[in-house]
């Protein structure tokens, strides 16, 4: 717009080519007519010098008819007959004045002057232009002469009496009053001029018309010659076509010439009115057609400007039609173009606004539309209350792998219809693939709950197709506002971490609790500490006794981590080993455990307490190939013998690991170390599969351990178990003892070893130094054991 | 009667003719056309020896009719006599400014002038103060060898002793100013027959019925 506009430059345009046309055409106009005229000049000169010329020749006829009549009065033909020249003279100077003549001559035969009316003091000689004379009996003879500046036209008339007796010499003065009355008489041009030259060549002007245009003196001063044929020149600044025309002349005459001109600007002058109105209208038209061109190209340019405008808006969003465009013209077509354009374009952009906040399957809002939703609906209304329940069904992955997508997504569908069903004005939304969340607005924990076990309930009646049922196996978490969380996403991430956790439990219903979180955001910064206790020393190890119930001595401990952190206090293992397993600085962790619990037994050796040291390993620990070579060295440079360590690792760390966590425990086995599988009886292990592993010892989770004082079930669990180990090498522990009967019952079986608060809880090293020498005793038997 | 006689002389000079020396001059003008009415007159180079035998004077008429003089040129003798006879309808007014005669008068119908006797040598134009074409010659010369061409331009001049000569030519139409046209001629015994030739350059001739106004246009 800041540039030349499309309206302008359309007006400019039009009115630039009208410019052009006009000034082409008025120039070529101009051109012709000039050029018209010139030739027109050219022709009326030519005709204006013989027009001249022919009128001189009509004056000398009738002068020389007037002075031939006079010849003939007998008076006067006797006078010259008698040579009266008294008489002869008085009746040519009364016969001079009759014809207009300021001199008239006699002349004999011979040419000698015998009377003359003019100059007293010309004394009669011979006249000076012989040749006259001689074609006086011929023809009628008049020429134009010059003499002392003055040009006349000298008719010469012989006189019969009435054979030839002499000749009659009329001078009719060629003056400018002569001029100016032949112009008034005849076309003759205006500018008109008779010059005489003079013996130095000059020619010098002796007559002239009614206008002092001083063309002789112009010519003679620029060309130095005159024009025989028309030119073109300046004359007093003025164009002029000039010719001079060569007068009727005695032989010895001074040469005389007329000179003519024709003024281009008196010629032109007519056409000068014309110009003016050429010019006006010119004018006038330029005018309207600039004033047509605005309009016409503000007609154009006013909708596509609103065009433009409208689009700038769409651009924005606004797609609201262009106001005011009910055109049926090319413009009008462009803005209904544009209109359907617009609304094609909003539809799309509600398709793909739908599309991009719903669930193609199911058409329910999703994660993203949800978590909007739910932040409106909490900040609504400060303190607003709500719960959010995530349900999700564990079995969908399977579902798919079984029986496909297309399944699945109609078991979805009808997931979604069931719990609509049972949740109605709810806010349900898909989560993700195998989860929905519903955000029930105002509700409190109890109403959360009844909803909840209402979807349950709909949701645990399996899927049915034609000869199928699926079973969905769901699942529900709530997180409730403003309890939990204010913020959707964090609500959302504590409804998924109830539902986690509500899939393993046997209601299928957990509430969001902020201490099971495994998930809380300040473990990313846990591992940063992590790594400074690593390297201020900030952790140490706690030494848990182990009970050898054949002899009653603690032959041995394991060694188990503790953080006490400076901000937070004693962190548990379970919150950061997690943590460091995923984070990878679980090596670290490890490695710190494995030098210091060895240094702690180098210690003790060196105390004479020979200590069995447990250490843990996480299953991460088991990827790392040179673990054994890094056992092997601490064990020599601690100078302890490789029976004195055993490594534990739970049943998860080798079910299902690959040859290399199996390769790395046989080297270990290999190098003397002993191998115990923790926790066992929780898992999926097996005997059949520990046969392959080089385990040297079993620990009896706790969980078979904690009643077995009591529960009969347990007690034919355990025994089987340290039986079936024994039979096949294995020595058993028993974790968490906690009461006199369990450790009774266990010695009762054969047990190797006891493990527990009952037995002696977690100690540091220095209590751990006074407990054992407080069973030294029992400690030196153990230790040769 | 005159007339009979002017005959009889004339048919005795071209007896004559036949036995002395011959001149006949041709004359014509500049385009090639025969000059008529023009005077060839031969004068003898050596002082005349004797004095012209007079012959009786001749007495001529001119006529005028239909507003002409006829003859244009007339020949005379010096003491030759003239008569202007007018035999038109209209007067005339015949003058004359000659130097060797002037006279005027006025013609009624069928009138005739008395007797002039021109007795001066030379030429005498003769005109009408009334009819300014009308003009004839009086051309009075005491040389015995003149004569007038006639039609065809031819001129015959006979009886010529030998000697040298001189070939005079006049006509009125002569340019007026011009030198005379003259040729010598030398006759060497009385056989010789020359034959001269003059080519005019004449003026037009002021007898036509026209008018001097449109001499040119």
């Amino acid at each position: 717009m800041r540039t030349m506009g499309f309206r302008l430059r359309l007006a400019l345009f039009f009115v630039a080519t009208l410019v052009a046309v006009q000034l082409l055409t008025a120039g070529l106009v101009y051109e012709v007519t000039r050029r018209a005229l010139v030739t027109e000049g050219e022709r009326q000169l030519t005709a204006n010098a013989q027009a001249f010329v022919a009128q001189m020749d009509d004056i000398s006829a009738r002068v020389a008819g007037n002075v031939e009549v006079l010849s003939l009065d007998y008076a006067l033909r006797s006078a010259i007959a008698e040579r009266d020249r008294g008489t002869v003279l008085s009746v040519l100077r009364n016969h001079g004045r009759r014809v207009g003549a300021s001199r008239m001559l006699l002349i004999d035969l011979d040419g000698t002057v015998e009377a003359d009316t003019g100059a007293v003091a010309t004394a009669p000689g011979r006249f000076p232009f012989p040749d006259l004379i001689d074609s006086a009996y011929n023809r009628r003879t008049a020429a134009v002469v010059a003499l002392d500046g003055q040009a006349s036209w000298m008719v010469v008339v012989p006189i019969y009496a009435p054979q030839p007796v002499g000749l009659v010499v009329v001078n009719v003065p060629l003056d400018d009053a002569l001029l100016t009355h032949m112009q008034q008489l005849s076309a003759l041009p205006r500018d008109i001029e008779l010059a005489a030259q003079s013996a130095s060549g000059r020619w010098t002007v002796v007559a002239r018309g009614d206008r002092r245009s001083g063309l002789v003196d112009s010519l003679s001063a620029a060309h130095h010659a005159l024009p025989w044929k028309p030119l073109l020149t300046k004359v007093g600044g003025k164009e002029y076509m000039v010719l001079a025309q060569r007068l009727k002349q005695p032989k010895q005459g001074t040469p005389v010439v007329a000179v003519l001109g024709y003024s281009l600007d008196d010629a032109l002058s007519p056409f000068r009115s014309v110009a003016i109105a050429w010019a006006t209208l010119l004018a006038l038209g330029l005018g309207v057609g600039l004033l047509g061109a605005w309009f016409t190209a503000r007609s154009v340019s006013r909708p596509i400007e609103l065009l433009a405008t409208t689009v700038r808006r769409i651009a924005a969003g606004d797609y609201r039609a262009a106001p005011g465009m009910q055109r049926h013209d090319e413009i009008g077509q462009l803005a209904s173009a544009f209109g359907s354009m617009t609304e094609a374009v909003r539809q799309r952009e509600l398709r793909i606004r739908h599309q991009a906040m719903h669930d193609s399957v199911t058409d329910l809002p999703n994660r993203v539309a949800a978590e909007t939703i739910i932040d409106h609906a909490l900040a609504a209304d400060d303190g607003n209350r709500g719960a959010l329940l995530m349900i999700g069904l564990t079995r969908v992955p399977e579902i798919v792998k079984t029986m496909g997508h297309a399944l699945c997504d109609r078991l979805m569908r009808d997931t979604s219809e069931r719990i609509q069903r049972v949740a109605a004005g709810a806010y349900l939304a898909r989560a993700s693939d195998t989860q929905f969340m519903l955000w029930l607005s105002s509700a409190d924990q109890a109403a959360a709950v009844a909803v909840a076990l209402r979807i349950l309930d709909v949701l645990n009646e399996p899927y049915q197709e034609t000869d199928l049922s699926i079973d969905r196996l769901p699942s529900v978490g709530i997180a409730m506002a403003p309890l939990s969380s204010v913020q959707a996403s964090t609500l959302l991430r504590h409804a998924e971490v109830a539902q986690f956790a509500a899939s393993g439990s046997a209601s299928a219903l957990s509430f969001y609790d902020a201490a099971t979180d495994p998930h809380r955001p300040e473990r990313l910064s846990l591992m940063g500490d992590l790594r400074e206790a690593l390297d201020c020393n900030g952790l140490s190890l706690y030494y848990q006794p182990k009970l050898d119930l054949a002899s009653g001595r603690f032959g041995g401990a394991e060694a188990l981590l503790r953080w006490n952190h400076p901000r937070r206090g004693w962190v548990s293992p379970e919150a950061f080993i997690g943590m460091a397993e995923d984070t990878g600085n679980i090596h670290r962790v490890t490695r710190w455990v494995l030098a210091s619990a060895l240094a702690q037994a180098q210690q003790w050796i060196e105390q004479g307490l020979p200590l069995h040291i447990a250490v843990n390993l996480s299953a991460r620990d088991l990827e790392e190939a040179e673990l054994p070579e890094r056992i092997g060295r601490l064990l020599s440079i601690h100078q302890i013998p490789a029976s004195h360590l055993t490594v534990e690792v739970t049943e998860r760390a080798v079910i299902g690991e690959s040859d290399t966590a199996i390769r790395i425990l046989r080297r270990l086995a290999g190098q003397g170390i002993g191998i115990a599988i923790d926790d066992f009886g929780v898992g999926q292990s097996t005997f059949a599969y520990l046969r392959h592993l080089p385990v040297s010892e079993l620990k009896i989770d706790q969980m078979f351990v904690k009643h077995l004082a009591t529960d009969t079930n347990d007690q034919i669990i355990v025994r089987s178990i340290v039986d079936l180990s024994h039979r096949l090498g294995y020595r058993v522990t028993a974790e968490g003892v906690e009461d006199q009967g369990a450790q009774d019952y266990l010695a009762s079986i054969g047990c190797d070893h006891a493990q527990g608060f009952f037995v002696a809880r977690p100690m540091p090293v220095d209590a751990f130094a006074a407990f054992v020498a407080g069973q030294a005793g029992h400690v030196s038997a153990g230790l040769l054991r | 009667m005159r007339c009979l006689l002017v005959v009889a002389s004339l048919l005795l000079g071209s007896a004559w003719s036949s036995m002395a020396a011959e001149v006949t001059v041709h004359l014509s003008d500049g385009q090639g056309h025969a000059v008529n009415d023009a005077v060839v007159m031969l004068t003898t180079d050596a002082a005349p020896a004797t004095a012209p035998v007079p012959e009786r004077p001749v007495t001529h008429i001119i006529d005028q009719r239909n507003e002409t003089f006829i003859p244009y040129v007339q020949v005379l003798r010096p003491g030759d006599k003239v008569v202007f006879r007018n035999s038109d309808t209209t007067r005339h007014h015949v003058y004359s400014f000659a130097a060797i005669r002037t006279f005027e008068f006025v013609l009624r119908p069928g009138e005739s002038s008395p007797e002039l006797s021109m007795d001066k040598t030379g030429i005498a134009a003769v005109g009408c103060n009334i009819h300014d074409h009308m003009i004839a010659y009086l051309f009075v010369s005491a040389v015995p060898a003149t004569t007038m061409s006639s039609h065809g331009g031819d001129a015959m001049l006979s009886h010529l002793a030998p000697g040298h000569y001189t070939a005079h030519v006049w006509h009125p139409q002569l340019h007026p100013g011009h030198p005379e046209p003259i040729q010598k001629v030398t006759i060497a015994s009385d056989a010789d027959v020359l034959h001269l030739a003059f080519t005019l350059s004449l003026m037009p001739d002021p007898r036509m019925s026209m008018d001097r106004e449109h001499l040119d246009y």
